[in-house]
């Protein structure tokens, strides 16, 4: 019943406020997040809850598959906004494994209008084909292309000119990309993490060797896993 | 020994019968945690297999067999699933083939998780009627056919992954590592 939600919401507000008169307020009297926080719609991934932070502590925006399409005025918006207005620190992309959106995009069928948004996973599925091929159970290849999307993401993000001008003005801004299993609610980082630091490669745990996303088939070059930065000389 | 309907009944040995638990000590080695979870998924298997053939219904033992494969066995799944396999992925080299044989585990989990499913309806029915499994309608075969499963997918897991993980984890990732297996099981590790 809808009228249960208004009043779970009366039970919800006195019971914060019984535990913390000054919490209200204090979420009211100014939003200085240090992270924005670009996730998936699921409901089973409540963005500030899974992280530990209150509401004011993180700036969100979500949709169906975590997605930060370049054309998007919503995505951009909220992007601008936090980069040049809150002045984040931290862009986290979050994706979660089992996600409907990329499997949506994997399979076949024709959903509609939700096609079109989806059609960025489709081009990256088609793009790694072969590596994914390679692994033959479906809902493993789901996971691993959620991971994969999450790196592309992170590409985009650091790739926009809000991100690429506030590091040119020396602002300090993270990019980073981590991966949410609604199964265990644990956070993964994919490792992928961009500064504004120069340098090729995204900033990474040292490590013997590189990560290499996949099988690379014989007699090709292994993929590493690499998201540009703005001062980036990589030969691509 | 006694014969009842061509079923021999087993005398219960219980040491062979049990599922010893994982010292949470070994949490802070995670492939060695892993590796002895191995060892009581094994320990299962007896247990599925002395089950099968046991012609005097061993209700308790049901009971922690059922138990074993629901909580257990399922966050095992989850440990090997979106953990230590996207790791491994991300560490491995190409000559590994990491990415052939995840498929092939992954595939086993599917297979294995609906052969559970069925195995815990044979319980389901064996506790509700206090009847032994040979009772229960494909209930030995079932249980035979999990526990053989079971068997081989330990075996390659120990022969190929276990191997390919301590070679390729750095002691960074397995610090990771321990702390995600022990947060899912309700234990904050300090760094």
């Amino acid at each position: 019943m809808i009228g249960d939600l208004l009043s779970n919401n009366l039970r919800w507000a006195a019971t914060k406020t019984r535990m913390d008169p000054e919490y209200f307020r204090r979420l009211s009297e100014q939003q200085t997040p240090e992270y924005l926080w670009i996730g998936c719609s699921d409901s089973r991934v409540p963005a500030n809850e899974v992280v530990g932070l209150d509401p004011g502590e993180l700036f969100v925006h979500r949709n169906v598959a975590n997605l930060a399409p370049s054309q998007d005025a919503n995505f951009l918006s909220v992007l601008q906004f936090a980069v040049e207005v809150l002045r984040v620190r931290h862009i986290i992309v979050c994706g979660h494994y089992g996600c409907g959106g990329v499997r949506a995009a994997m399979g076949g069928r024709r959903l509609g209008l939700i096609d079109h948004w989806l059609s960025p996973i489709r081009a990256l599925h088609d793009e790694r084909f072969e590596e994914m091929a390679q692994i033959a159970d479906f809902e493993t290849r789901v996971n691993a292309m959620c991971e994969a999307n999450v790196v592309a993401q992170v590409r985009n993000v650091t790739a926009n000119p809000f991100v690429r001008d506030a590091w040119a003005k020396g602002q300090k801004l993270e990019v980073h990309g981590w991966i949410y299993s609604i199964r265990d609610g644990l956070i993964r980082d994919l490792e992928v993490s961009v500064s504004r630091q120069p340098g090729p490669a995204p900033k990474r745990r040292p490590r013997s060797q590189p990560a290499i996303v996949g099988r690379v088939p014989p007699g090709s070059k292994p993929r590493l896993v690499h998201v540009c930065t703005p001062d980036c000389d990589h030969d691509h | 020994m006694m014969i009842i309907d061509d079923h021999v009944e087993v005398p219960a040995q219980p040491s062979r019968l049990l599922i010893e638990p994982t010292p949470p000590e070994l949490l802070r080695h995670p492939l060695d945690f892993l590796f002895a979870e191995h060892y009581r998924h094994r320990q299962l298997c007896r247990i599925l297999d002395h089950l099968a053939e046991a012609a005097a219904a061993d209700l308790p033992l049901m009971a922690r067999a059922d138990d074993f494969i629901r909580y257990d066995l399922a966050l095992h799944v989850i440990d090997e699933e979106e953990d230590l396999f996207p790791l491994l992925r991300r560490r491995c080299e190409p000559d590994d083939d990491i990415d052939q044989v995840i498929g092939r585990l992954s595939g086993d989990h599917r297979d294995d998780a609906a052969l559970a499913r069925t195995v815990r309806a044979h319980f389901a029915e064996a506790l509700a009627k206090a009847v032994p499994i040979w009772k229960i309608a494909n209930g030995p075969r079932d249980l035979r056919q999990f526990a053989r499963q079971e068997r081989a997918h330990v075996a390659l897991e120990n022969a190929v992954v276990m191997p390919l993980a301590r070679a390729r984890l750095g002691g960074e990732d397995q610090r990771a590592l321990s702390r995600r297996l022990a947060a899912r099981r309700g234990i904050y590790l300090e760094n």
